[in-house]
């Protein structure tokens, strides 16, 4: 293997709202950006290389916007990257970017994420400026409604999930909906968008941006001598497979399955229940919350939602999930792969503030897009080798 | 030169589709056609692909998401580690380069597709300048690119003889390449009587419109060593950016092409051919001067983007030109380049070597 | 002399036009707002950047990034054209609907170039180190157009002097790119089938799987599907899954009321028709295991230019529900 530790040092984030019309495009990711660089006590200067990643251009309706956000980012003189996989691609843009740090074509290494929604409208570009536009909601609706039925879990699994990642925002200073004693009354009684999915089970539509700094061995280790420890990448692993085909199954697509399997295989994980100590996966409606946890093999088939009702995913449970209050909280797309990785790190760095997991040594983070058909993985932890092996 | 350290990776397969005003085909198709092509030509099948990586832009495809259907080419199921990236092929075959380069998977392949006939360019590539002071104005890339034009000529460094004497090159160059859309024998006089349709530009400094697609296999040592008799090595493989708006750089000169030669080695040992994304004819002195190019290379002998043009696959077919020159014609060392935005603001350099 | 120009040109082919369209809304931040805010006044600012000035204004440094402080400064009106181009054929994206000129102009006191256009009669009134100076536009929203063009000169064309107004924090942006995307064999053939009143799929020949008419290849084997493959699918079926959409609202939307979306698994043969409306069901009605038949168009409703397709949706049979639990796995 030619593989070189790789270790995250800075992490910045926006604060995320429906319109962040404060700030001009370049100004949204910079904010990010300045963030990172703060928390890894660095300057533009000290960085070799940016990747950029967001959801389709026709969001915003500027094509390939790394060209224009190439000086805004620091990249002038530099190279600049960027990647495109559906909402997964904040996820792929990480790895992507710890992969230029692992194959040590770089030292210091630039991931940055952002979506400005507000400058255009999802639901128009998601049907391509035609009419009856079934929107995100409505393409995985059938999906959740397949689980719904295969699983037998009760109605109330998926209020369950808004109302936690709701109240989990409530400790996050950036997160975008903050929606005060939330209960599952109030969740049910909120509109039905995608029939099983009420307006309250679903993501909003936000402006936002996340960035991350990536650096070798040396620097992370630097970084924890300095007391900044470092979130270290044990493994990252990506799948695709094709949008349709007869038996193709979308509720537990096998893309979620081997893209946990790999990561899990490369981290050393054999239970990722026992061996994680909380996961940020990609959960845009309620119900994907016990989807990925069977998916990606945190629990068994037919199980996930159990966990759910039971409150293990609570961010005082025994497995917490989107201690961010993920993406149903704030969903600036191309950047919600990413905030999802950068959580994961995060908490393994003991930097999470008010949503912080105690003794979050190990976490895992999932991004997904499309017809559920692409994964980006990563596992982060705050040492090497924390299974001792 | 005999290479044993597992790091190295060569191109091992390739296969470029025919370059059309218009296709019929969509890009799925052409892609599927091209992935068949260059597994074949590297003697294996999809199943033995263990990374794939496309480069193609929804802007051209006037559909947001259009690479998900492309999927269907790839051969993802059982499930594939693949990537996409809203860049040229060129640049879906750096990141399957540095994929390789972790050591833990053999064979990747590099996809770039675009059909550029569906829209007009005038109206199309404004959208890709800032989106404040250029796209409002409606400056496409030929504005900007005529403006660059003529920054050179002003300079004394080139003047429009020069440019179509350029066209006049590529275009016979071009036409022993089967793929050319534009070639033949053209008349430096004749091509300068022409009206101009951005001057200083004429219709011969300016690249076709092109369908297109194309993929290229490449592989670690020791699997490229078993699967090639003649393995095109990848010897150095760098990219860089400049600043975006094109009024805020010197013009003159390409500093993003000049850092891309240099990281990738090009002074480190003789140049025999560059293929280089000249998409103007400008833009071909420009580049070579900006990568310390000297008079004894030669520089797209297979007509270049002037003879064919299929954006999001331009960069990657150079580097399938840069190898044939290897594979084919017996060269030693080549270079690919490629580049992006407004005025070459983003450039990519691949240099190759033969055993 | 000529031996080909133009290889290639294929044969020609069906296209369909697809016009995408959207007022974009920009926010415009703290340094391209107050740039614009000026253009309303016809003034032009730039921002300093150590010993350097830069205009148009940027919040960052373009060599650094450095954040710049919001040091501006009056530059120009009037300008050196450093480099032009000539449009001969103008689009309706461009500022002026005659030939006109590209310019990067150096407004007086500014270190970089604006871009811009210069209104002149012919080409012949062009050239570099020119000076010129903005024709403003009577009407100015904060806009880049709001200078109308350059022209050439040292006396700004003002119109009724500048007078400070609201600052400018939005700008709007409308795109429209219209393209002509070929309409492959297999959707034409599709559609043909549609309008004789056939529901048809295709075969792949290795793995035997079904595939939608239009959709041409089968991901699992790579292979092309073309009409030696196209086989008659029942036109009956059973919901495995649905989704009942509540519209929102967006530029073209054509959808008032709650309208549902089901999965039919046809039968007889394996294949699952995705997201196909149900005709006259009340939404509530709609549930997984429900039979249902093709429903075509009408004589009257073909006759309607307007119409997407011939075939409508799918209508229950009455048939007793289809109670296997295993439904719910064939969602595709
Ligand atoms: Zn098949």
């Amino acid at each position: 293997m030619s593989t070189r530790p790789v270790a995250i040092v800075g992490i910045g984030q926006t604060n995320h709202k429906s319109k962040r019309w404060d700030v001009s495009l370049g100004g949204l990711v910079r904010e990010a950006a300045f963030r990172a660089l703060e928390d890894a006590e660095m300057e533009w200067s000290d960085i070799d290389a940016v990747v950029l990643g967001k959801a389709p251009d026709l969001f915003e309706g500027i094509m390939k916007p790394e060209l224009y956000l190439s000086d805004a980012l620091g990249a002038t003189g530099k190279p600049m990257f960027r990647v495109h996989t559906a909402g997964s691609v904040g996820g792929t843009t990480g790895i992507v970017a710890s992969h230029l740090v692992a194959a040590g074509r770089h030292k210091r290494v630039l991931a940055v994420g952002y979506q400005k929604q507000s400058e255009g409208n999802a639901q128009f570009a998601l049907g391509s400026g035609q009419g009856a536009s079934m929107g995100a909601g409505g393409a995985f609706a059938p999906y959740m409604r397949g689980y719904i039925h295969r699983s037998g879990a009760p109605e109330d699994i998926g209020p369950m999930v808004a109302v936690k990642d709701r109240q989990n925002a409530l400790k996050n200073p950036y997160a975008h909906l903050k929606i005060e004693n939330i209960s599952i009354e109030q969740v049910k009684a909120s509109p039905m968008m995608w029939d099983p999915i009420r307006y309250l089970e679903s993501c909003p539509s936000s402006d936002g941006a996340c960035a991350v700094v990536l650096t070798d061995e040396e620097g992370g280790k630097a970084a924890a001598a300095a007391g900044r420890t470092p979130a270290w990448v044990l493994a990252t692993a990506v799948r695709s497979e094709p949008f349709q085909f007869p038996g193709r199954d979308p509720v537990r697509p096998a893309g979620a399955v081997d893209c946990a399997t790999d990561v899990y295989r490369q981290a050393g994980i054999t239970n990722p229940r026992e061996q994680l100590d909380c996961a940020e996966l990609y959960v845009p409606f309620s119900w994907y919350e016990p989807m990925w946890l069977e998916a990606h093999l945190i629990a068994e088939e037919g199980q996930g939602w159990k966990m759910v009702e039971a409150g293990d995913t609570a961010l005082t449970g025994s497995f917490p999930v989107n201690m961010s209050g993920g993406v149903l909280s704030s969903n600036p797309i191309g950047a919600s792969g990413l905030l999802r990785f950068a959580e994961a790190a995060l908490q393994v760095r003991g930097m999470a503030g008010e949503h912080q997991v105690e003794e979050a040594n190990v976490a895992v983070a999932q991004a997904y897009g499309a017809a559920a058909q692409y994964y980006a993985m990563w596992v982060v932890a705050n040492s090497l080798d924390p299974f001792g092996s | 030169m005999s290479r044993t350290r597992n790091d190295d990776i060569a191109v091992i397969g390739w296969s470029v589709s025919p370059m059309e005003r218009h296709t019929a085909k969509s890009e799925t198709q052409m892609l599927l056609e091209v992935v068949s092509g260059a597994v074949d030509d590297a003697g294996i099948t999809r199943a033995d692909v263990d990374f794939t990586c496309a480069g193609s832009c929804d802007y051209v495809a006037g559909v947001p998401f259009s690479f998900v259907q492309n999927t269907d080419a790839i051969g993802a199921w059982p499930p594939k580690s693949d990537s996409h990236v809203e860049m040229d092929g060129a640049w879906a075959l750096y990141e399957s380069w540095v994929r390789l380069l972790l050591g833990d998977m053999d064979i990747a392949l590099a996809m770039g597709s675009g059909r550029s006939s569906t829209s007009d360019p005038a109206i199309l590539y404004p959208m890709e300048m800032d989106p404040f002071y250029l796209a409002p104005l409606g400056a496409d890339h030929a504005n900007l690119s005529a403006m660059q034009a003529r920054t050179l000529i002003d300079s004394g460094m080139l003047t429009e003889r020069q440019m179509a004497e350029i066209a006049v090159r590529t275009r016979r160059d071009a036409k022993s390449n089967p793929l050319a859309q534009v070639s033949g024998d053209f008349d430096v006089e004749e091509l300068l009587a022409a009206d101009y349709v951005n001057a200083p530009l004429r219709l011969h400094d300016m690249p076709p419109i092109t369908d297109g697609a194309c993929a290229v296999v490449i592989a670690r040592a020791d699997k490229a060593r078993e699967l090639c008799e003649n393995p095109v090595w990848i010897t150095g493989f760098a990219h860089y950016t400049e600043l975006h708006n094109p009024g805020m750089r010197d013009l003159r000169s390409s500093t993003a092409a000049t850092l891309a030669a240099k990281a990738a080695g090009v002074d480190e040992a003789p140049i025999e051919v560059a293929e280089l994304q000249a998409s103007f004819t400008h833009e071909e002195p420009l580049l070579v001067e900006a990568m310390g190019l000297g008079p004894e290379v030669s520089v797209n002998p297979s007509g270049g983007p002037l003879a064919a043009n299929p954006i999001m696959a331009t960069g990657l077919v150079r580097v399938v030109e840069a190898a044939r020159q290897i594979r084919v014609h017996g060269r030693h060392r080549t270079l690919a380049h490629s580049s992006s935005g407004p005025c070459l603001q983003q450039n990519l350099v691949c240099i190759m070597e033969g055993d | 002399m000529r031996t080909s120009h133009e290889r290639g040109i294929a044969e020609v082919t069906i296209t369909v036009e697809s016009t995408i369209k959207f007022p974009y809304k920009r926010s415009l931040g703290p340094v391209i707002g107050p740039f614009m805010t000026a253009l309303a006044e016809q003034r032009f600012i730039a921002i300093r950047s150590g010993s350097r000035v830069i205009c148009p204004p940027l919040e960052w440094d373009p060599e650094t990034a450095a954040e710049l402080p919001r040091d501006f400064v009056d530059v120009g009106p009037a300008g050196t054209v450093c480099t032009w181009s000539w449009v001969s054929r103008p689009t309706e994206q461009h500022p002026l609907d005659r030939p006109f000129a590209f310019a990067l102009i150096k407004l007086d006191g500014a270190d970089t170039a604006l871009t811009h256009v210069v209104d002149v009669e012919s080409i012949d009134q062009m050239s570099t180190g020119m000076r010129v100076a903005p024709r403003w536009r009577a009407e100015r929203l904060g806009h880049i157009t709001d200078v109308e063009a350059f022209v050439p000169g040292e006396e700004a064309i003002t119109v009724n002097g500048g007078v400070p107004g609201e600052p400018v924090t939005m700008m709007s942006y409308d795109a429209s790119i219209t393209y002509k995307i070929p309409v492959s064999d297999n959707t034409i053939k599709a559609h043909e089938a549609t309008a004789q009143g056939r529901l048809v799929g295709l075969k792949c020949p290795v793995c035997e799987r079904i595939y939608a008419r239009d959709r041409g290849f089968c991901p699992i084997d790579t292979v092309e599907l073309t009409d030696d493959h196209e086989v008659e699918l029942p036109q009956r079926g059973v919901v495995t899954s649905y989704t009942i959409i509540t519209p929102v609202q967006y530029p073209g939307q054509t959808e008032t009321e709650p309208f549902s979306r089901v999965m039919v698994l046809i039968d007889e043969i394996d294949v699952v028709m995705m997201y196909q409306p149900l005709v006259d069901v009340p939404v509530e009605d709609v549930r997984i295991g429900m039979r249902v038949a093709v429903v075509w168009a009408s004589e009257a409703e073909k006759a309607d230019a307007g119409r997407p397709g011939n075939l409508v949706g799918w209508m229950p049979t009455g048939e007793p529900d289809n109670t296997d639990p295993s439904l719910a796995n064939r969602i595709m």
